[in-house]
């Protein structure tokens, strides 16, 4: 697992804190599977050594979706061995882990394209259809976005 | 002193003209534009959340937010500084979420930064001023002096309290960056010759958020804008004006060297054995137990390290009169070994000593850093007279 650049001498030390987060996770799941609400953990402001962070990791375990998102910097989105258990890792400035967390939901947001996304998708290709045609013509109005999103 | 409480946009400004404006595009229109997602946007609410302490799910909320917001217009008045704060703020590094809040914002006046200068930036600041009155925040780093007409410190042939109030009279808000505008800082300690203030003492009628720090953590500075900007509202702030979320534990709650503090395991001198062991900076000057800062968990350079980590105790910089503290090497409390003793108030031992000192260390927060540190030292002779 590529480590967090935070070094301290503790970094080593396994406190425990994997299980509470681990039980939380559990209560979290008991209630998507009841009611359908979701929850999150936000890693980051727990006090988790590197240790205490590859622990909840292993004992999380992987489950059968993956993803890798280029925004503005890596992320990293897997389901763990819990279906409905998510977890989520985004890297800022040097790779480094900016925000962590574990989400409890169907499908975390982040994987699902936004309305506004979609729409403005839709205007591009039919732009990039027209250009395609008739490329001496293209269509007034259309969307000047070019790079294609994600 | 009660906390101010978080308020919103609509009560705390009346502007007293508010210009006809065409519509101007949306953060998510503008950026996506410049392909920018809105994955990207809940990537940089998911990052704001967790830096300003909010559960993972308001990010949602903070990425429609910041989505439907316009870019936000700022002005950043530079009086007596040093730089450090937009240093800290602007630190150069490869482009990465944690910078989207430069895309969010625009910067329409910054002595440093702009390109405008001379007659050029000033018309610059004005045309802002009114193309946003009532909307614009103003971003301060500096004291202000005001000794002899405040003669010490003038740009543009006004003096920086002229300039203060004819810049903030139409702003949103204010926000004081760095301990010199939260506090006084350098240019205010001892002997203080200019007679500088801090932003607050002089900005009465508007919100005044002070992130101290010397210089602050840059994410309290663009947590703190990103969170206007996604909600228009002002942070709770504690009661010295300081966002809660990065102002609301002592350096000491959050420190990984407390269970040496615990323990009794203090380094007695920088090259000491406990040093090299990794105790507990308290007897060599550490203010961490009474100053309140993000450091020990957002941490320095992207999350790198902060000062205890690399081996110095915290100064207390971002506390008031933090200069005029009579060394950052003297211990907090010069009662001979015994420091816990200063920080439970009583002989207090095992489990009891975590709870015991910060609840002292919480009770020494009502005081300022000055008089918890001068109830923590005795007298000199002259205060004795
Ligand atoms: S006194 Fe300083 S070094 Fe010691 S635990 Fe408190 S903050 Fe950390
Ligand atoms: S550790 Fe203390 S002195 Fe150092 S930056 Fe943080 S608050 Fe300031």
């Amino acid at each position: 697992m590529p480590r967090d650049a935070r070094a301290t001498c503790l970094d080593a030390t396994v406190t425990g804190m994997a299980l509470s987060v681990l039980a939380e996770v559990g209560r979290l799941l008991e209630a998507l599977a009841a009611s359908g609400q979701p929850g999150a953990i936000d890693l980051r402001s727990l006090p988790l050594t590197d240790a205490d962070r590859e622990q909840l990791e292993e004992l999380l375990g992987r489950g059968e979706v993956q993803a890798e998102l280029e925004l503005t910097g890596r992320s990293e989105v897997w389901e763990t061995a819990y279906p409905g258990a998510w977890w989520i890792r985004h890297r800022g400035a040097g790779d480094r882990i900016a925000a962590e967390e574990i989400a409890v939901c169907s499908v975390p947001d982040i994987l699902l394209a936004h309305p506004d996304d979609i729409r403005a998708a839709a205007r591009r290709l039919q732009h990039d259809l027209t250009t395609q045609q008739a490329p001496s013509a293209p269509e007034a109005g259309a969307t000047n976005v070019e790079t294609p999103h994600v | 002193m009660s906390d101010k409480k978080a308020a919103t946009r609509g009560p705390l400004t009346t502007p007293p003209s508010t210009p006809v404006r065409t519509p101007v595009q949306t953060l998510g229109e503008a950026l996506a534009e410049r392909g920018v997602s809105r994955r990207s946007f809940l990537k940089f609410a998911s990052y704001t959340a967790s830096i300003l302490a909010l559960p993972p799910t308001a990010a949602t909320a903070i990425a429609q937010g910041l989505a439907n917001a316009r870019r936000q217009s700022v002005i950043w008045l530079s009086f007596q500084e040093c730089t450090g704060c937009t240093e800290s703020i602007t630190r150069a590094r490869t482009p990465s979420i944690e910078d989207l809040i430069f895309d969010f914002i625009s910067l329409d006046y910054h002595h440093t930064l702009q390109n405008a200068s001379g007659h050029a930036a000033e018309e610059a600041r004005m045309a802002a001023m009114e193309e946003n009155a009532g909307e614009y925040i103003v971003i301060v780093d500096g004291s202000v002096p005001l000794k002899d007409d405040g003669i010490y410190s003038t740009i543009a042939g006004i003096t920086n309290l002229q300039m203060l109030e004819e810049t903030v009279k139409d702003a949103f808000a204010v926000i004081s960056v760095g301990s010199c505008a939260a506090f006084g800082g350098i240019p205010g300690a001892n002997p203080n010759p200019t007679g500088a203030v801090p932003i607050s003492d002089i900005i009465t009628d508007k919100p005044v958020i002070n992130i101290s720090g010397c210089p602050p953590i840059p994410e309290a500075m663009t947590g703190t804008i990103a969170y206007l900007l996604s909600f228009a509202a002002i942070p709770e702030l504690d009661h010295l004006g300081r966002p809660k979320a990065f102002f609301g534990e002592a350096i000491h709650d959050r420190c990984y060297r407390r269970p040496f503090y615990e323990r009794g395991l203090f380094a007695k001198s920088f090259d000491d054995e406990g040093a090299r062991q990794g105790w507990c900076l308290f007897e060599v000057g550490c203010k961490g137990p009474v100053t309140y800062n993000a450091c020990a968990t957002l941490k320095w350079n992207g999350g790198v390290s902060f000062p205890i980590q690399s081996g110095h105790g915290c100064l207390g910089c971002s506390e008031p009169g933090f200069w005029d503290l009579g060394g950052f090497y003297k211990p907090l409390s010069t009662a001979k070994g015994d420091p816990l003793k200063w920080a439970g108030g009583a002989a207090v031992v095992g489990a009891a000593v975590g709870a015991a000192s910060a609840y002292a260390a919480r009770n020494l927060r009502k005081k300022s850093l000055k008089a918890a540190a001068a109830a923590a030292t005795p007298p000199t002779a002259e205060e004795k007279e």
